[in-house]
């Protein structure tokens, strides 16, 4: 098939991306006797990335409190700044600021990593001496992506609450019960919690692996190469990210 | 080996951390936090209209919580909701002659019932009812009284109906009161605009009470302080004749509109000064001769 046109390019992309995803899918059971690589690729992709996720979830909420303070105590509402707070968060902020936090700390460092070794024949080698490099560098990288992701999102949501409460309450002095019983009298577990933090997170998750490790395993073997391929996963994250946000948001309200 | 211990430790302790964050999240940041804890007992309230209450509402005595709404649903067969409040069980000595009565915090707050104490020697019991209930206050029956204006429901059975038209009616709205001398007397029942006349033709709802308006009466559209909404005022004529039903006011004043009293005021404003200034000018050359 000629793949000059950029439309029939994508589709393509789109195509082969679905069809590694069942390769993956039917990878797992094979992986588990890779649970080591697994937890090992967790603290890569999940606890490496706590502290860029903590302080962009703590600085979130700060800004969100800041502004939304400004904004309601034109109507004399400033009460509910926490509520806002933690609605904006849930809902939307904590997953897709994760999710592009995300793509950008851990899906580059995968596809660079996986790129690096197609580049370099190591993915060759292992088919050499009967190691499935799916199931051996492609599934522990994915699904610790699909656990971590969840896990960073509610870090994440908890810093955003806390800078939302530094500033509201600690700094421009709404009362802080208010805060809180404001917050809970609104704020749902199913709707809020599980549908915005959990569902949406572990769909980005899975999506933002998903890209990160289909592009480094299909790479040119190049540095060139490599380097596209990373630029990719970011452009194709993002925009992944935020299209299926939306199409979440309205199937999950 | 003590590397991958190290991951495993790392790994745990994030794992750990990020069920721990959501823990917090769903218990002490939603709506679960308000779950009363312990041994509570449940009593029925039926109220006219519950406006938003919704479950897991607070139940409040002296501004206290108590206890939350358990459920809501609508009596079958009445036009009243039956809620049922689950209390804590320490509060089991409320009056059976308690007033519960659905109330908002603030303005813009959500809603809670407040219990108020009766003086009844008997505690409600357990399954049992509080027969007093005061029902929410909606904002527009509240806006209606304020501004003296009934719905437009309200006058149907006892109102007479009268045209007048309009150049232009401003930002006049259907049920808007009707005024004369400052007292609301009825209400806008429809403004249609008419496409021959190309006016505005204002139907307007009077209590029957008030039949005693002259038919040369003029109809204008006020508006209620600088910011106010817009009501229609009735000047009284001096005919001996009464309006009376689907008659048509002939004299009106429309709308007063800002730009055009900006520019009046702009234009004849500038003249008046000029005239002083002559005024004043003329009255300084006389007291110097």
């Amino acid at each position: 098939m000629r793949r000059d046109n950029i439309v029939l390019r994508s589709l393509a992309q789109i195509g082969d991306c679905a069809l590694f995803l069942l390769r993956i899918l039917a990878a797992i059971p094979r992986s588990l006797r890779h649970v080591r690589e697994t937890v090992r690729q967790l603290w890569f992709v999940g606890a490496m990335s706590l502290i860029i996720i903590m302080v962009c979830g703590l600085f979130v909420g700060m800004v969100l409190g800041l502004q939304l303070y400004d904004v309601l105590s034109i109507f004399g509402g400033t009460s509910a700044t926490g509520t806002v707070v933690a609605i904006a968060i849930y809902r939307e902020l904590g997953p897709v600021v994760t999710a592009l936090l995300f793509a950008g700390r851990a899906g580059t460092s995968i596809t660079a990593e996986i790129g690096l070794m197609r580049a370099t024949d190591q993915i060759a080698a292992m088919e050499m001496m009967a190691v499935d490099p799916i199931a051996y560098v492609a599934v522990p990288r994915f699904l610790a992506g699909v656990i971590a992701m969840p896990l960073l999102c509610c870090v994440f949501c908890a810093l955003g609450i806390f800078g939302g409460h530094l500033v509201g309450v600690s700094w421009l002095g709404i009362d802080n019960g208010t805060f809180w019983s404001n917050m809970t009298a609104s704020v749902e577990l199913v709707k809020d919690v599980i549908n915005g933090v959990l569902w949406k997170s572990v769909v980005f998750g899975t999506v933002v692996s998903l890209i990160a490790v289909f592009q480094g395993y299909t790479t040119p073997p190049t540095s060139e190469g490599v380097a596209y391929a990373t630029t990719r996963t970011v452009v194709a994250s993002s925009i992944a990210i935020l299209a299926l946000d939306f199409v979440l948001t309205a199937f999950l309200m | 080996m003590s590397q991958r211990q190290s991951y495993a430790v790392g790994t745990g302790l994030f794992i750990v951390l990020g069920f721990a964050a959501l823990g917090y999240l769903a218990t002490q940041t939603t709506s679960v936090a308000n779950t009363s804890r312990g041994p509570s007992y449940t009593v029925e309230a039926h109220f006219a209209n519950i406006g938003q209450l919704k479950e897991r509402a607070p139940v409040k005595v002296a501004g206290v919580r108590i206890g939350q709404v358990q459920s809501i649903v609508l009596d079958p067969g009445k036009e009243t909701a039956d809620v049922k409040l689950s209390i804590d069980q320490r509060y089991n000595q409320i009056p059976d002659d308690s007033v519960a009565t659905i109330f908002t915090s603030g303005l813009l707050g959500d809603q809670y019932v407040g219990v108020q104490y009766g003086h009844s020697k008997n505690p409600v019991a357990a399954g049992g009812t509080l027969a007093l209930t005061r029902p929410a206050q909606q904002l527009e029956e509240m806006l209606g009284k304020f501004f003296g204006a009934g719905g437009v429901a309200d006058n149907l059975s006892g109102s007479y109906l009268v045209k007048a038209r309009f150049s232009n009616i401003g930002a006049l709205s259907v049920g808007a009161p009707v005024k004369m001398a400052g007292v609301a007397i009825g209400s806008v029942q429809s403004i249609q605009a008419d496409p021959v006349k190309l006016d505005a033709e204002v139907t307007l709802a009077i209590d029957k009470k008030y039949s005693q308006i002259p038919d040369d009466s003029a109809a204008a559209v006020f508006t209620s302080g600088l910011i106010g909404t817009q009501y229609v005022a009735i000047q009284p004529g001096g005919s001996p004749d009464m309006l009376k039903n689907g008659d048509e006011m002939v004299l009106t004043q429309s709308a007063m509109q800002i730009e055009d009293l900006i520019g009046k005021f702009l234009v004849s404003g500038s003249s008046t000064d000029a005239k002083k200034d002559a005024d004043n000018g003329k009255a300084g050359a006389g007291d110097k001769h």
